[in-house]
């Protein structure tokens, strides 16, 4: 892990919606600003190169819902992680979560993963993979592979759209293409899916 | 090119032996034994005559054109003998001994001295630790088998790649009770040099070949195997049974992705990507080669199934339609028109729904209607048939209808039993009908026809 470099969550954030990937809008801070231009609840995250799994350590607050909230916690957040930048970010209305990443390969190379998000991930360890670049086939039948294909075909009137999570795995392989040598590891983690968008909302990406 | 190696028309055994212990001496007792046509070279530095056959002190001594030299000399002695195939200009030479870079350091040197020689070469290294070759067509077997142990296949369509060279041989071994042939058979060994994605290329131009059937037990260069095998499924259907799924070795991962990346999710990635078709064991390799090998892909999944025995109508309707215990396509409903149709040919208490009974008193003319009418039908993908033979009115002449039958659409045959039936599937096979020995791994084989039909399919690959 030493040689490899971890990028910022908004980094990563803003080289995605150079592809056209939906992200939250958000700020990065040092302190609380004293005004808002985010429509509320927000979340507040560290952000900070150092900590990769930022809900392990509590640097993760969820569904924020007005200013006064919001600059207690970050007074709160504040001292915990002294030294830390943080991003303030719209928090999204709840879908269906899923995953995708990018790996590398020893024999085969850059490969692209999709699959359930959140605790499910682990737990059914139901996913996918194919070698990047990938075809829009090879997407359709990534996610039909799973075994919670159905969350995509409207399973009790839950509303994620397949072709959705077809676009964004289409448009990460193209940035997995792009950073072809230099990527060792992406997680996107979770990924929102709704019926109109699929927003990304934790990012981690480690460059080898 | 790859013709020298596939059709040899000379073939030089370096360390060629009276010494009946010694390796020199079986394969060139098994080059003659299955009647090699091509011109033999035994090399043996003492210049003893052999078998009435006369030698070279070395294989630069020989005044003709070497397309396979056979090393069968220990493994410190290979790469001066690799050397001199290099100066003579042999086209492939196949390194059996073993005790290189699998027992070490020092192994690894002697793999490394043999590729410095090759270098800018024309000559290509089949090895070193493999039993090497096995080409029906040409009669040559450098394997170590004793004839009277060990069965080889006769010629057929199945190109056979294995890294492991025993596992190859007993599968040959296993399939020639069933007269299934194959069209080459080539072990890698250490592959140093010559790997199985540069076979594919061989076995994509090889007219012999209707489909090429691997055992890996890893990739030697996996991103060009899978673009190599990408581009010739669209024209060869390939299987790879690969070894080391539960190796849950996950890579040295901080990130979910990596946690759930073992080798065996990627692997069943790219061979769904690829088109390649996954066997898990050596009878689904051989099954599921010849299947698609034989028959055309199955686009679309609605399956009728015909038989005289009721039981084996509902089984396999379980096994084609089961998502759990089974293949997952659907049995087909019939049309009225066929339902009207099948009613003239079966007796009444025989079922003109699908699955399609018979009953005891089906008889091959009926077999023939019925599957015509089958054939017709739009709401029928593909055909699983079972020829069985208990029943008098069934009798041998049934292969000839479903012969005919390999034009219509795809259809797999079952025929269970061990003595008639038995027969019956040496019959099938010698017409290029695939016909299996069970329900399970007839529901199966239709499988991959789908497996291969979708991929296809989807990609517009006509």
């Amino acid at each position: 892990m030493t040689d490899k470099k971890v990028i910022e969550e908004i980094e990563v954030k803003e080289m995605l919606k150079k592809y056209g990937i939906n992200v939250p809008d958000g700020i990065l801070v040092r302190d609380l600003p004293e005004k808002i231009d985010l429509p509320y609840p927000l979340v507040l995250k560290v952000s900070d190169p150092n900590i990769l799994h930022k809900s392990d350590v509590g640097g993760v607050i969820l569904n924020i819902k007005n200013y006064d909230e919001l600059a207690l916690k970050f007074k709160e957040m504040k001292g915990r992680f002294p030294k830390s930048n943080f991003l303030i970010e719209s928090m999204e209305k709840p879908g269906v979560e899923i995953i995708i990443g990018l790996i590398q390969d020893k024999t085969f190379g850059l490969s692209i993963m999709f699959g359930l998000g959140g605790i499910f991930t682990e737990l059914y360890k139901d996913v996918s993979f194919r070698l990047v670049p990938i075809e829009e086939y090879d997407a359709k039948e990534m996610v039909e592979e799973i075994k919670a294909k159905k969350l995509f075909e409207g399973f009790r009137n839950i509303k994620a759209d397949k072709n959705k999570v077809i676009d964004l795995l289409m448009k990460v392989s193209s940035f997995g293409m792009d950073h072809y040598n230099s990527i060792d590891q992406l997680d996107l983690n979770p990924v929102i899916v709704r019926e109109d968008k699929a927003v990304v909302v934790d990012a981690k990406l480690i460059m080898k | 090119m790859y013709e020298h190696l596939l059709n040899p028309k000379s073939v030089a055994i370096i360390g060629a032996s009276k010494d009946e212990r010694k390796i020199g001496n079986v394969v060139l007792k098994n080059l003659i034994y299955y009647g090699y046509k091509g011109k033999i070279y035994p090399i043996n530095p003492k210049n003893e005559v052999i078998f009435n056959m006369r030698t070279y002190p070395s294989i630069k001594d020989i005044d003709d054109e070497i397309d396979l030299a056979v090393i069968t000399l220990p493994a410190q002695l290979v790469p001066e003998s690799v050397k001199e195939c290099v100066e003579k200009n042999v086209k492939y030479v196949i390194a059996i001994a073993g005790g290189f870079s699998e027992t070490g350091e020092k192994g690894k040197e002697l793999e490394e001295k043999i590729l410095e020689s090759i270098k800018n070469s024309n000559t290509r290294i089949i090895g070193p630790n493999t039993v090497g070759v096995y080409l029906p067509k040409s009669k040559v077997s450098t394997a170590l088998t004793l004839p009277d142990r060990t069965a080889l296949p006769g010629e057929g369509y199945l190109a056979f790649i294995s890294q492991s060279g025993a596992l190859g041989l007993l599968t040959m071994d296993t399939i020639s009770e069933y007269g299934i042939g194959i069209s080459a058979f080539i072990n890698l060994g250490n592959r140093i040099d010559l790997s199985e994605t540069e076979l594919l290329d061989f076995f994509k131009e090889d007219e012999n070949t209707k489909s090429i059937v691997l055992y890996l037990e890893t990739f030697k260069n996996g991103r060009e195997f899978f673009n190599k095998a990408k581009q010739i499924v669209k024209s060869k259907p390939i299987v790879v049974l690969k070894s080391g799924r539960t190796d849950a070795g996950a890579k040295a991962a901080s990130l979910h992705t990596g946690a759930l990346a073992t080798n065996d999710n990627i692997v069943e990635g790219m061979m769904k990507q690829a088109g390649i078709i996954r066997a898990y064991s050596e009878t689904e390799l051989i099954d599921y080669g010849r299947a698609l090998g034989y028959q055309k892909p199955l686009y679309g999944d609605r399956i009728a199934i015909v038989t005289t025995a009721g039981g084996l109508g509902v089984i396999t309707a379980d096994y084609v339609s089961s998502e759990n215990n089974g293949v997952g396509l659907k049995v087909a409903r019939l049309s009225n028109k066929s339902k009207d149709d099948l009613k003239n040919v079966i007796v009444p208490f025989g079922s003109i729904e699908n699955p399609v009974d018979l009953t005891a008193d089906g008889s091959t003319d009926q077999y023939d209607k019925v599957i015509e009418i089958l054939n017709r039908d739009e709401n029928v993908d593909g055909l699983i048939v079972y020829a069985l033979f208990q029943t008098a009115k069934v009798d041998s002449s049934l292969m000839d209808v479903l012969e005919k039958h390999m034009k219509g659409k795809p259809m797999v045959v079952g025929i269970l039993g061990s003595k008639f039936g038995k027969q019956m599937l040496l019959e099938a096979e010698k017409r290029g009908i695939p016909a299996y020995p069970s329900m399970e791994r007839t529901v199966k084989a239709m499988k991959v026809l789908y497996i291969r039909g979708k991929y296809l399919e989807g990609r517009d690959i006509k």
